[in-house]
């Protein structure tokens, strides 16, 4: 009898394994809703969805660049119902002082996407190359006006770390978001702004805008004839990316399942489409190389953000 | 014309004039419910649209986002708590009228006034489009800061009775509005190490809070003290539409808040929520009873519920002329129509006209649609007001804790409710305006930052707000809003 109600337990044990997933999964986005993050997000769950076969239901939690969200993630039982997603943020909080955490204490899936910065200046205005807006800005330190998305946000970085590896001096401008700065750009208020090429793509398609360069390592499919200032001979390189992740310590197999679906709804074509619609560049890494990279970026950025910020 | 002519039949076709009303029904819902905001209802909505072909989906959005704001007033007439921070301003006079026993009447205007500047909008839209773009790409940080204090200038105006109450609540507001990061270094300020506090206290918990729940609170309070006001009875509605004579003597403090409401709307970052404010006590000027504002006047609820409204166009104006958010919901439609594969800016009068003219004609849709069943709904809903007192209570305070849960799912936003709303209670019981609280806590943040940020452009010479022509007009415009509002007020309470 005992055996038999062994071998019905273990039997039961697998069948609930295999039947993984079975109930709807919690999907937290650290961001509100109908920016990058939630877009993507929402995107990329709906597709998985129809893969699983079970609905992943979206909830925003915002607050503190996302740290409130993420914090919620990490602490979360591990069991594959609750996943969410993580921008360059989860390697720059700890480093803040917003959050105690950082890329190593969550089992990443996979890296979606990167958004590198893009120096861009009015479409008007005397540079037409790269190399004339950093003579410029040598010859006149401390003149030129740099917009970015907030105080010790990854655009705030992409600007500090021009300056670092360009030798020169600006006066860095916060926004509270991209939006505002790059409206600020136009309206000629400041000289420059280094954000995402998406906040720019509107201004450089209808001739107000001209982006001299990107903060990449390789050039975008987006803006083939913009070089990179790693071609020009500057070492430096920032972008904000996204990827996905779980609490530590999910199941081997309920990972799989997972990494695989998530992979699937990547190279679907609705979403290759939403993610060039949106400026960003495609960068599938699995969950291993992601991790890798994670921490190699929050290890810069323990280095850099002290420093930059005064903190 | 072959460009008009594609985009006006995307824009009639059947499944999209379906699409319209129910998003105008989804609006109507989460535009009445306290917390739920339109910027909430419209970024949920998009990815849904996805799956609907542009025009259809389009519509939908157009429709959510138009009755939102109008059906945000709903619930400021009848609850004296915003539904959305649009209709902040409308609690003012709107609640005031309800007490009056004329709920239908106010209802009847918000209607009205909503649907007059909703396609005044749209009409500056189309008429000034481009020019109007161009000019709110003038305003720089220096103009942001004085259009903030022009909006401060307000201050006198919403203090009721005693100005320096009302300057007291005004400090409190800007001292909750120093709460969180640092907008400019990005240093913590009063968090207490608490992460929940970084990004300071959220604004839409401490509304309803302050709005709804303290209202609550008095009247459960005031039931027991038994009322020896002897104000009618809320349950008396009156009628709803308004008459011919009442519009036309309206028209013209419409028209001003129209205005204010186009170009606030046009100015990216400030939204429906200060063009309410500074339309309500701008339009005193040309009214014919100003006193009577915040007692239960018509024309100071007509001033609000046109000014939200017509920043829409405004927002959209912005938004389709140079690819920028005008406002909150626009930030989030621009990703919409980006996934519709248009992208917005001035490219897309040369690529997707025809698009540009199915956007136009939904916006005008979209007035009608709320419009017509805004009567409606809006008799619909006075029926709630004869319910027992008791319940009314209980589910204003459920639906405002699930409104202010649902904007960041958070727990904490809970107990921010609670605490504003025994705030709420503790300053009608002392005559504290709440209105200063509200205005230094939407605008303080944005004057704080604005300032520091000009300063930095000018090297820390206070003379830019001066020396830009933009900006000098809005400081004068501020001095002359603070001295008159304030001899005024002097004069009709006899010098106190």
């Amino acid at each position: 009898m005992k055996k038999l109600l062994v071998a019905f337990l273990l039997i039961l044990a697998t069948l609930l394994l295999a039947a993984y997933p079975d109930k709807p999964i919690t999907f937290i986005i650290q961001a509100a809703p109908g920016g990058a993050s939630d877009m993507t997000s929402r995107t990329i769950t709906s597709i998985a969805q129809e893969i699983l076969k079970v609905p992943i239901t979206c909830t925003n939690i915002t607050g503190a660049s996302g740290a409130i969200a993420m914090k919620k993630l990490q602490t979360s039982k591990p069991d594959g119902y609750t996943m969410g997603y993580v921008p360059v943020e989860l390697s720059m909080v700890k480093a803040l002082g917003y959050a105690d955490f950082g890329p190593q204490d969550f089992d990443l899936l996979m890296r979606i996407m990167v958004i590198p910065a893009a120096v861009t200046v009015r479409a008007n205005s005397q540079w037409k190359t790269i190399q004339e807006f950093i003579e410029y800005v040598k010859a006149h330190p401390g003149t030129v006006t740099v917009g970015n998305s907030g105080p010790g946000s990854i655009w705030h970085i992409a600007a500090l770390s021009f300056e670092k590896a360009t030798g020169t001096k600006l006066i860095h401008v916060p926004f509270d978001g991209a939006a505002p700065a790059v409206a600020a750009l136009m309206g000629g208020h400041i000289t420059a702004v280094t954000v995402s090429p998406t906040e720019v793509k509107s201004g450089v398609e209808s001739g107000q805008l001209r982006i001299l360069a990107l903060m990449s390592d390789e050039r975008s499919p987006l803006f083939p004839d913009v070089p990179t200032l790693k071609e020009l001979g500057y070492d430096v390189s920032v972008a904000a990316w996204g990827g996905l992740a779980l609490p530590k310590g999910v199941d081997p197999e309920v990972y799989k399942i997972l990494a695989d679906a998530f992979k699937k709804a990547y190279e679907s074509e609705t979403f290759q489409k939403f993610l060039s619609d949106r400026g960003m560049t495609p960068a599938y890494l699995d969950g291993e190389k992601f991790k890798e990279f994670a921490i190699s970026q929050y290890n810069m950025f323990m280095e850099l953000i002290p420093k930059a910020l005064g903190k | 014309m072959q460009q008009f002519i594609q985009g006006f039949f995307q824009a009639v076709d059947p499944r999209a004039v379906i699409y319209l009303l129910l998003g105008t029904f989804s609006g109507l819902v989460i535009g009445t419910l306290p917390g739920l905001t339109a910027t909430m209802a419209v970024a949920i909505l998009t990815p849904l649209t996805f799956w609907l072909s542009p025009n259809q989906g389009l519509a939908m959005l157009i429709g959510v986002w138009n009755s939102a704001i109008f059906s945000g007033g709903i619930s400021a007439i009848l609850i004296n708590t915003p539904g959305t921070p649009a209709s902040i301003a409308s609690t003012f006079d709107g609640f005031a009228l309800t007490k009056k026993g004329m709920a239908g009447l106010a209802l009847g205007i918000n209607v009205v006034f909503s649907f007059i500047g909703g396609i005044l909008g749209v009409l500056a839209l189309i008429v000034v489009g481009f020019p109007l773009a161009k000019f709110a790409l003038s305003f720089g940080p220096a103009e942001y800061f004085t259009l903030a204090i022009f909006g401060l200038s307000t201050m006198v105006a919403v203090s009721g009775k005693s100005i320096l109450k009302g300057i007291i609540a005004g400090f409190l507001g800007f001292s909750i509005s120093l709460i969180g990061l640092d907008p400019i270094f990005g240093s913590e300020r009063f968090t207490f190490g608490k992460m929940e506090l970084l990004n300071g206290i959220s604004f839409v918990p401490v509304m309803i809070g302050l709005f709804g729940i303290g209202e609550v609170f008095y009247q459960i309070f005031a039931k027991r003290q038994v009322v020896s006001t002897g104000a009618q009875p809320v349950t008396q509605l009156g009628r709803v539409v308004p008459t011919f004579k009442e519009t036309k003597s309206l028209t013209p403090v419409a028209l001003l808040s129209a205005l204010i409401g186009i170009i606030i709307g046009a100015i990216p970052g400030a939204g429906a929520d200060i063009a309410g404010l500074v339309a309500w006590d701008q339009s005193k000027r040309v009214a014919k009873k100003p006193q009577e504002y915040g007692q239960g006047s018509l024309e100071g609820l007509a001033a609000s519920t046109t000014a939200n409204n017509a920043c829409l166009g405004g927002a959209l104006t912005t938004m389709m002329a140079l690819g920028l958010p005008g406002d909150a919901v626009t930030a989030v439609l621009i990703g919409a129509f980006i996934m519709y594969g248009v992208q917005p800016g001035p490219v897309m009068f040369r690529d997707n006209a025809s698009f540009v003219y199915t956007v136009i004609i939904l916006m005008i849709l979209a007035n009608v649609a709320f419009l017509a069943v805004g009567f409606f709904v809006s008799k619909l809903l006075t029926k709630f007001l004869s319910l027992p007192q008791s319940f009314i209570w209980t589910t204003i305070i459920i639906l405002s804790l699930i409104g202010s849960y649902a904007i960041n799912n958070s727990a904490f936003d809970l107990l921010i409710v609670f605490i504003s709303g025994f705030a709420g209670f503790a300053f009608r019981l002392f005559d504290v305006p709440l209105g200063p609280i509200v205005l230094a806590l939407i605008l303080g943040p944005m004057a704080e930052a604005n300032m520091r940020r000009a300063l930095i452009l000018s090297q820390g010479n206070f003379a830019t707000f001066f020396t830009r022509p933009i900006s000098l007009v809005l400081v004068i415009l501020s001095v002359i809003s603070l001295l008159t509002s304030t001899l005024k007020k002097k004069a009709t309470n006899g010098g106190r």
